[in-house]
């Protein structure tokens, strides 16, 4: 597949406070935002397992981002601040598997802000049209 | 139309749905009694729906509940319950409505209320905005505070309630009918009428909030000249990232980040015409401030202020934190004359140079924010005439120092801004202790409107017994709604549900019109008996708004409410995608293909249940106890009230007299007979805790009593009412001079042997005073107006005795302005100190020297009082730390009992079932402890009068054979929950292995993700209903 024509399959945990209101305040006001991003719904961004990026990875997603709340206003506190912990310690495992940390991250949104949650879909897509697909897709 | 309300008297009227008014709803609604809470606005949420940040702890509104953002929040403050399909089935909600009459007396009164047409019927608008689209009129946005525009027909906030729109018919309107013939659902009615309705009800709340000084007003401020000057809420609006520039903070005459910004405080306080200090002002300019400087880089950030009044928990640590760490800068002066460079925009201020004596200097500012002040709310004495109330000098509502809550009318009861200015932590206080007040007036109705949050959305009606589904394959439906025209041209719909036809496990899809009107839920409802489907899709829009909705619909076919699994395709498809329908469709149904396979997997959830122990325990028998006691026995709960000491009355023994005139004698005596009738209340003194455990409903004492002797109880929830006390120094001479003195002593003094003091020719007191060990600065509050208090009374003792003030700043805020204007014009001499020009106390041949460095004359004073009389700070009663371990509670930087949250929930604790009022809270009036005594009570007696009380469901659960007992959960925990229980047995037979109350637990499922043996799961959130291992959802797309 040539790079130019890879439109990017990405997968955003999101969680149920300030990340799913940034999601509806975007649509509210009807702010577009790149279509292939899949929202999955967590109770938290704390929530965050490691293990649920690498099954989106597995299952052939091409990038992946966590919204979470701003720091210091997390619904749960400091949940947020643990997801960060270990969206950083999954960023080193796809490092060391030769997927690329680069292909996660994290953003810091309050529920207000709409047009920032769909720059955060527009940067991810970017960013991993610039790196291509799934390296595990190409294999299988 | 005609009125369908047959409530009978027995419910209780709340006016003002801002934060006060919802406060005071919820509370009153759980307590099961019906309200009806009306507003005059299109939408509830009042002032601080329009707020970004709160101060001191910068959280978001937005998320601890303001209207704009759908009361989203979970925690027990405002929550779900203001949610459009969630409401509490006890909560009438009437927007656009005002009172036109009344007659009556407490307990019966009958008011008739004017409804205002919406023109758009709530129940049929499904937010699709083609009518705003269609309108042609363009008006400044109120929300917005004019910095942007609206059109007529508008919502009054993103996510207002109603969650509709609705029409601003005013004289712009033309009736072009252009909204009506756009609307899909028939929804607006142009031609509605005003509609008349007469209530009934027992007593009424009044939260009418207040309104801003208008900056108009105040011509020397060049506010609507200059376009550079903003009042604070529009700089909130700025700030605020629901806001126009969704938190960029830009000046308006060129949209570019200002360098220089200046505050102007006390705009329309204490000046001639409002005489009084508006309360908010210091803290509200200092978090803007802050907010400035947090982001924009080199922004220079400058207060013009008279004196700050950060005289809550946290707030004076706050006030250090912007000048220390974020160098806010502040100016002690009064800002009178501001001129504008008609090319630059640029603004100029002068004001007495602080570095240079005797100098004006003047500076340039990019912007200047005018730091309004409040007043009474627009329609006050309308109000007042209709319901027979009193206001007070200044427009406000008039209240009594010992009922602080109660209007000059009986049955009448008042919260909030109304009564005298008030930020927002005390406007909860007002807003529970007001639904406490009115929870005694109906002790035998208390719980008798049934409601239960037994399930996941509120409700007060009996459901089919559920059907078990726990050995059957999974049947799924798929439902979607059309949303017409929110979907049209963008998804394909019917090729969606043909997709979601081949989906596992799915055997009927179906498309609705519209599933969240009655007909589209009577379709699901139908379908899903008929096809007898064990779980459903609904493919329609927020699990915010409508998720309740449908987990209410699928329970009445005898489902459990979570085999519902929602797919948000309007919010997160249709609405944000229109230009791609192809795309769009494919991913509405990647959308549906990622809920199909987690509907397959989700499993039934219940919740506990629990009768509560009918009695309180109070700790502390001080005015805080014992107004919580009798609240809670006057609702018809019994209480034991424990006090260390041998008598009742704590403080209030020690207070002699008030600056307001009142005599707290008599408020002492009366509460201690009330105690000692009370049926209802057993007192012990000289009795203390002695352990205590269990959780909210269920909670066992042991008390020991003077003779060593212990007893035993068992009760539904605890009030912690321990007080506070003096704090002893000895600096200043204090201990070793007998003419040093503190302001309790002295009052003691004035009280009981005036002779003593009445020739004195010269007294100085000196403020803020608190031990040389002691390094974390508060502001104690109360000690201002105790030493204004004893000046004042010196003065008429003996007018010619010279009283001396050297303070920091002077604490009068709200109407206690007054009395400070009093001494001074009673000839009382303020001087200020600080940090930078220490006193200098001494003995001299005998005698007393105070010396220090006058700012504003800039010289040495030697004073040489006869009497020195010293405010020390209040510190926490002793044993304090002690209790708190007990009670598994935190305790604050100050060392007094830390509440859940500093602003949204004062009274309450983390843990739910324990509440705190007085000064064990923070240093505060009589009238204050009473508020939160009343709101502790309040908050209690929702609990008490529970008949079962529910918790649980979706908390996190231990499978103890898993658990190896490393601790994990226990640090990872945000809320410190989970706890080793040595009964029960982990992992190879150990003893000891992790516990999650689920009383307590939040649901955050923090400690699921850490937990390295994976022994704990969060129900609705398991491992297989995100990660689906037989289905791969979570990171495949669909291949079309």
């Amino acid at each position: 597949m040539s790079s130019k024509s890879f439109e990017p399959e990405i997968t955003a945990f999101m969680c149920n406070y300030c990340g799913y209101m940034a999601a509806d305040t975007a649509s509210a006001l009807r702010i577009e935002y790149p279509v292939n991003v899949k929202l999955v719904k967590l109770p938290c961004t704390g929530k965050t397992d490691p293990r649920y990026i690498l099954k989106a990875f597995e299952d052939g997603a091409d990038g992946v981002y966590v919204v979470a709340c701003p720091k210091g206003n997390c619904h749960h506190v400091r949940g947020n601040e643990r997801g960060e912990l270990r969206v950083e310690h999954t960023k080193r495992i796809l490092d060391s598997i030769g997927l690329g940390g680069e292909r996660l991250n994290m953003y810091f949104l309050s529920g207000g802000q709409g047009k920032s949650f769909a720059d955060a879909a527009i940067e991810m897509t970017e960013r991993i049209r610039e790196l291509g697909p799934n390296p595990l897709n190409s294999t299988s | 139309m005609i009125s369908e309300h047959h409530h009978p008297a027995e419910s209780v009227l709340v006016v003002g749905g801002g934060i006060g008014g919802m406060r005071a709803a919820l509370d009153l609604a759980e307590a099961g009694l019906k309200v009806y809470l009306i507003e005059r606005d299109a939408g509830l949420g009042g002032r601080v729906a329009q707020l970004g940040f709160m101060f001191p702890t910068h959280d978001c509104v937005l998320c601890r509940g303001t209207s704009d953002h759908g009361y989203g929040c979970t925690r027990p403050a405002i929550s779900p319950a203001f949610m459009d399909h969630n409401r509490h089935p006890n909560i009438e909600l009437m927007t656009r409505t005002q009172i036109t009459q009344a007659v009556g007396q407490a307990g019966d009164f009958r008011i008739s209320l004017l409804h205002e047409p919406h023109y758009v019927n709530p129940a049929r608008c499904t937010n699709c905005g083609l009518c705003a689209i269609a309108c042609p009129e363009r008006l400044p946005s109120e929300y917005q505070e004019s910095l942007v525009t609206r059109m007529a027909v508008h919502k009054s906030a993103p996510r207002s309630l109603p969650d509709s729109y609705f029409i601003d018919k005013g004289e712009y309107c033309e009736g072009c009918h252009r909204c009506m013939d756009v609307c899909p659902t028939d929804a607006i009615n142009l031609d509605e009428e005003p509609w008349k309705e007469t209530i009934n009800v027992g007593a009424i709340i009044l939260a009418m909030g207040y309104s801003l000084t208008d900056a108009f007003e105040l011509a020397e401020y060049g506010f609507g000249r200059y376009l550079n000057v903003v009042h604070s809420m529009q700089y909130e609006r700025y700030v605020s990232r629901s806001g126009p520039t969704e938190g960029l903070l830009l000046r308006p005459s060129d949209n570019t980040p200002p360098k220089r910004i200046a505050w102007l405080q006390c705009i329309g306080s204490r000046d001639q015409k409002h005489p009084y200090c508006s309360s908010i002002c210091c803290m509200y300019a200092t978090k803007e401030a802050v907010l400035a400087k947090e982001r924009l880089d080199d922004v220079h950030c400058q207060i013009f202020i008279m004196d700050e009044r950060a005289f809550n928990k946290e707030y004076n640590a706050y006030f250090y934190r912007s000048t220390e760490q974020y160098g806010v800068q502040y100016t002690r002066c009064r800002i009178s004359d501001l001129r504008e460079d008609p090319k630059t925009k640029d603004l100029f201020l002068q004001y007495p140079d602080p570095e240079n004596e005797g100098h004006i200097r003047e500076d340039r500012f990019d912007m200047v924010v005018l730091s309004v002040g409040v007043q009474p709310p627009k329609g006050a004495e309308m109000v007042s005439s209709q319901l027979g109330f009193d206001l007070n000098q200044y427009g406000f509502c008039q209240t009594d120092k010992f009922n602080p809550l109660e209007t000059s009318q009986p049955g009448i009861y008042v919260c909030g801004a109304f009564s005298s200015p008030k930020e927002i932590a005390e406007t909860i206080i007002d807003s529970a202790g007001a639904a406490g007040d009115v929870m005694r007036l109906f002790q035998n109705q208390l719980g008798c409107s049934f409601s239960t949050r037994e399930f996941p959305f509120l409700s007060d009606t009996e459901f089919p017994p559920e059907l078990d589904i726990q050995d059957q394959e999974a049947r799924i439906g798929v439902f979607s709604c059309r949303c017409y025209p929110t979907m049209e041209g963008v998804i394909d719909i019917d090729s969606v549900l043909i997709k979601a036809a081949g989906f596992p496990h799915v055997i009927h899809t179906e498309e609705i019109g519209y599933g969240c009107f009655p007909e589209g839920l009577e379709k699901i409802r139908n379908s899903i008996n008929q096809h007898k489907l064990n779980r459903v899709v609904v493919a329609a829009c927020s699990h915010r708004t409508h998720e309740s909705l449908f987990q209410k619909t699928v329970k009445e076919t005898g489902l459990n409410s979570y085999l519902m699994e929602m797919v948000n395709l309007r919010g997160f498809c249709a609405r944000v995608h229109p230009h791609q329908p192809e795309a769009a469709t494919r991913k509405a149904m990647e959308l549906i293909r990622l809920g199909v396979g987690r509907a397959g997997v989700l499993e039934p959830i219940y919740k506990a249940a629990i009768p509560p122990h009918k009695r309180a325990l109070v700790i502390g028998g001080g005015v805080s106890g014992m107004t919580t006691a009798v609240s809670i026995a006057d609702s018809g709960f019994d209480v034991v009230l424990i006090e260390r000491d041998e008598y009742l009355g704590g403080n209030l023994q020690k207070i002699q007299y008030l600056v307001e005139g009142e005599n707290p004698q008599l408020l002492l005596r009366d509460l201690v007979n009330r105690i000692i009738a009370h049926e209802h209340i057993e007192v012990m003194t000289k009795t203390e805790l002695l352990e205590h455990s269990g959780h909210v409903g269920a909670y066992h004492a042991v008390l020991r009593h003077e003779d060593g002797s212990q007893s035993e109880i068992s009760h539904g929830v605890t009030i912690v009412a321990t007080g506070g006390e003096e704090t002893r120094v000895n600096h200043y001479l204090m201990g070793e001079h007998p003419a040093v003195i503190t302001q309790l002593e002295l009052e003691d003094t004035i009280a009981h042997r005036t002779d003593e003091i009445s020739n004195l020719k010269e007294i100085v007191m000196i403020q803020c005073v608190k031990p040389v060990d002691e390094t974390y600065e508060y502001c104690s509050r109360i000690c201002c107006i105790s030493t204004i208090k004893n000046a004042i009374r010196l003065k008429v003792i003996n007018p010619d005795c010279q009283v001396i003030v050297l303070y920091k700043d002077i604490i009068t805020y709200g109407f206690r302005e007054q009395y400070y204007t009093e001494a001074r014009e009673r000839g009382v001499l303020f001087a200020r100190y600080d940090e930078n020009h220490p006193l200098q106390v001494e003995q001299v041949n005998g005698g007393i020297v105070v010396r220090m460095q006058e700012q504003m004359i800039n010289r040495e004073l030697n004073l040489h009082p006869d009497l020195l009389v010293l405010s020390t700070s209040i510190q926490p009663s002793k044993g304090t730390k002690e209790l708190a371990n007990l009670l598994n509670v935190p305790i604050s930087n100050e060392g007094f009992f830390l509440e859940a949250h500093i602003k949204m929930r004062p009274m309450d604790f983390m843990e739910e079932g324990i509440f705190i009022c007085g000064i064990a809270h923070y240093p505060k009036f009589i009238e204050e402890s009473i508020s939160q005594a009343l709101a502790a009570a309040g908050r209690a007696t929702t609990i008490l009068s529970k008949k079962p009380f529910h918790y649980g469901g979706t908390v996190a659960v231990v499978d103890p054979e898993k658990c190896i007992g490393c601790l994990t959960c226990t640090r990872t925990c945000p809320f410190e929950i989970p706890r080793i229980d040595d009964q029960l047995t982990g992992v190879g037979d150990l003893g000891g292995a992790a516990y999650i109350e689920p009383t307590l637990c939040h649901g955050c499922g923090t400690c699921t993700a850490e937990c390295p043996a994976n022994a704990i799961q969060l129900p609705n959130y398991t491992d297989d209903q995100i990660m689906v291992p037989e289905f791969p959802v979570l990171g495949s797309w669909i291949k079309l």
